[in-house]
């Protein structure tokens, strides 16, 4: 069962420098995301791939097609799909001054909903900074803390924009576990990235955009087999990755 | 008269959900904490008060140089009155002497009493020297010295005063500057707290993101706005009430008007600036563009609209701006009831024009504040 589908979604911007002409930062993208699935949308810087999440959270504005998320047009219920969405934003700053359990109750009234902070907290692995305050947390724990934000509302799907950007491989791979976990408790996600081993890592299926369209859609199998499928070179090793966390070791850091 | 206003104000929380009650709570606690803020908006009206308190609230009398040229009764008479007038620092001298000092700006005028001063044969002509720049009290002046010839005419004509006036005010005391000034001071606070909650506010949260994140759940702008207004409503009613009380407690200051009618006043106030403030925040785009902003908005204000200076002795040209300004609609209308006693209920043109004003800022922050423009 499909919990979103998006047909030939469009959004046009004035072209930079040039505010007389405008180019399709989304250009017709069509497809389909099942419930319970990990979704990943790759592309380059540009692709279009966050006017895309925006579009779905209600953020901008559908220009042409639908969007439409658990049977709601987006357009015209956008207040209805916020309550059922999770967002985390690529920018993920506060209000000053609120330590991070006064912000998830705050978050929390946002859906009218009173919640008990400890257990988000502990969700995430940050019961132990329930009285920091988020620009005291290191880049990790910032991201955790956002997603624990994004699961006030026990939403059915969550929106991940590049949830591991900057972050370090312990930290990162902490995520990737934390993501696969709330996966395997039933909820749908949607995330973007330039992480590949990410997408081949945590999507049941890819799509890839450039330029505004949607170029491929697979699963990460599937796309290797077809693109992909005479490795330039056989790898005899591991990659500097391995090594680093070989070294380093695993256990998070922050 | 008390438990009708606790009723209004149970009414009034009800008015509003839990959300905007819970999210107005969490600005208060913001600004709570920030203590730094709270000691700096208190800072300016304080040390302005302060200043009052050293110096008793009074203006420094005016500085007059004598000449007396005469020798007769009624010039003894005459400088002795003047002498013992509040208002003026008498010096005695040489018209020569006198002269440069008021050309160096030690007097402010001389005042030169005729060798033949006499009133019987009608030659009590004075004369009065001036530093033109000092020209503004030339009024204070002339009114003081009249009156002085008038007691000495009446002592003279050995006669009770066929008219008699006795001054009584209106206001039960002699109206000070410091009267004057303070409910200004209060205007001006409000103005700046209220643009500081909206206006910046909106601008650094929508640079950090913050406006964005709130714009993905699914609360609505008018809750936002809503509890901006409750949090900043309280904010301002206590700082004004700290300033009030300091002023009612330390110089003496007296409401002739109600209180309900002076806070009313301040809520209006508050909330048509944290409107204009919104319309600020949501048009600017960016820090830097905030700044300039409320400056252009803010300054013209302070210097035209009463805070300091009557709007009477501005030019001519300029009175009906200056009348029309936000600001001092606020002031006046604070001015109104302090001073003169009038109530907030009343229909005059100060009420009127905050009426006005409380329509138009609604109308302009419902037509420009648009949530997706100031979110993105």
């Amino acid at each position: 069962m499909n919990i979103i589908e998006v047909r030939n979604l469009y959004k046009s911007y004035p072209k930079p420098g040039n505010k007389k002409e405008s180019f399709n930062a989304v250009d017709g993208i069509t497809f389909n995301i099942k419930v319970g699935e990990v979704y990943g949308i790759l592309g380059p810087n540009g692709a279009g791939k966050t006017t895309t999440l925006e579009m779905l959270e209600g953020l901008n504005d559908i220009e042409s097609g639908s969007a439409l998320i658990d049977g709601l047009d987006v357009s015209n219920n956008a207040f209805k799909v916020k309550e059922i969405i999770g967002v985390q934003l690529q920018a993920n700053e506060y209000f000053d001054r609120l330590d991070l359990t006064e912000l998830l109750i705050l978050f929390g009234k946002l859906y009218s909903q009173e919640i008990d902070s400890e257990v988000l907290l502990k969700k995430v692995d940050l019961l132990d900074k329930s009285n920091a305050k988020p620009e005291e947390l290191s880049g990790g724990q910032k991201q955790r803390f956002s997603i624990a934000c994004a699961l006030v509302n026990n939403p059915k799907i969550l929106f991940l924009d590049e949830p591991t950007t900057g972050l370090d491989p312990q930290a990162k791979r902490n995520l990737w576990n934390l993501v696969k976990e709330l996966n395997a408790a039933g909820m749908t996600i949607v995330l973007t990235t330039h992480n590949m081993e990410e997408a081949e890592t945590l999507c049941n299926r890819i799509a890839i955009m450039d330029q505004g369209k949607l170029i491929v859609e697979d699963t990460p199998q599937g796309l290797i087999q077809k693109y992909a499928s005479q490795p330039l070179q056989a790898p005899l090793h591991g990659n500097i990755e391995d090594v680093f966390l070989t070294l380093t070791g695993h256990k998070l850091r922050d | 008269m008390y438990s009708l206003l606790l009723l209004g104000i149970s009414l009034g929380i009800k008015m509003f959900t839990s959300l905007q009650l819970h999210l107005a709570k969490v600005f208060l606690k913001i600004f709570v904490r920030d203590r730094q803020s709270i000691l700096f908006s208190l800072f300016f009206p304080l040390v302005f008060m302060g200043a009052f308190l050293f110096s008793g609230g009074e203006p420094d009398p005016i500085n007059l140089g004598l000449v007396n040229n005469s020798t007769n009764t009624v010039s003894k008479n005459f400088t002795e009155i003047v002498t013992g007038d509040p208002l003026f620092n008498i010096t005695e001298g040489e018209e020569s002497d006198l002269k440069e000092q008021l050309f160096l700006g030690d007097q402010t005028a001389i005042i030169v009493i005729p060798e033949n001063f006499d009133y019987l044969k009608k030659t009590g002509e004075l004369r009065l020297l001036l530093d033109a720049s000092q020209v503004r009290q030339l009024g204070t002046i002339k009114e003081a010295l009249n009156t002085s010839l008038l007691s000495i005419e009446r002592e003279l004509r050995n006669a009770e005063p066929m008219f008699s006036v006795k001054v009584e005010d209106i206001k039960a005391r002699p109206q000070r500057y410091i009267d004057f000034l303070l409910p200004g001071l209060l205007a001006f606070m409000l103005m700046n707290l209220s643009i500081a909650g909206s206006g910046f506010n909106i601008v650094e949260y929508r640079r950090r993101g913050i406006l964005k994140r709130l714009f993905v759940t699914p609360i609505q702008p008018k809750d936002f706005i809503v509890s901006i207004v409750l949090a900043r409503l309280a904010i301002v009613l206590v700082q004004i009430s700290v300033v009030l009380g300091l002023a009612i407690t330390l110089l003496d200051i007296k409401i002739v008007g109600s209180l309900f009618s002076l806070y009313g006043m301040v809520v209006l106030g508050t909330v048509i600036f944290l409107c204009l403030g919104f319309c600020l925040g949501s048009f600017a785009k960016t820090q830097e563009a905030i700044r300039p902003m409320v400056s252009a908005f803010v300054f013209p204000q302070l210097i035209l609209s009463g805070v300091f200076f009557p709007i009477s002795s501005m030019p001519e040209l300029m009175q009906p701006v200056a009348h029309a300004l936000p600001l001092s609609v606020i002031a006046t209308g604070l001015r109104d009831i302090a001073n003169d006693g009038t109530s907030l209920l009343i229909l005059n043109t100060t009420t009127l024009g905050v009426g006005i004003w409380l329509i138009l800022s609604f109308i302009i922050v419902t037509r420009f504040f648009v949530w997706k423009e100031v979110a993105s």
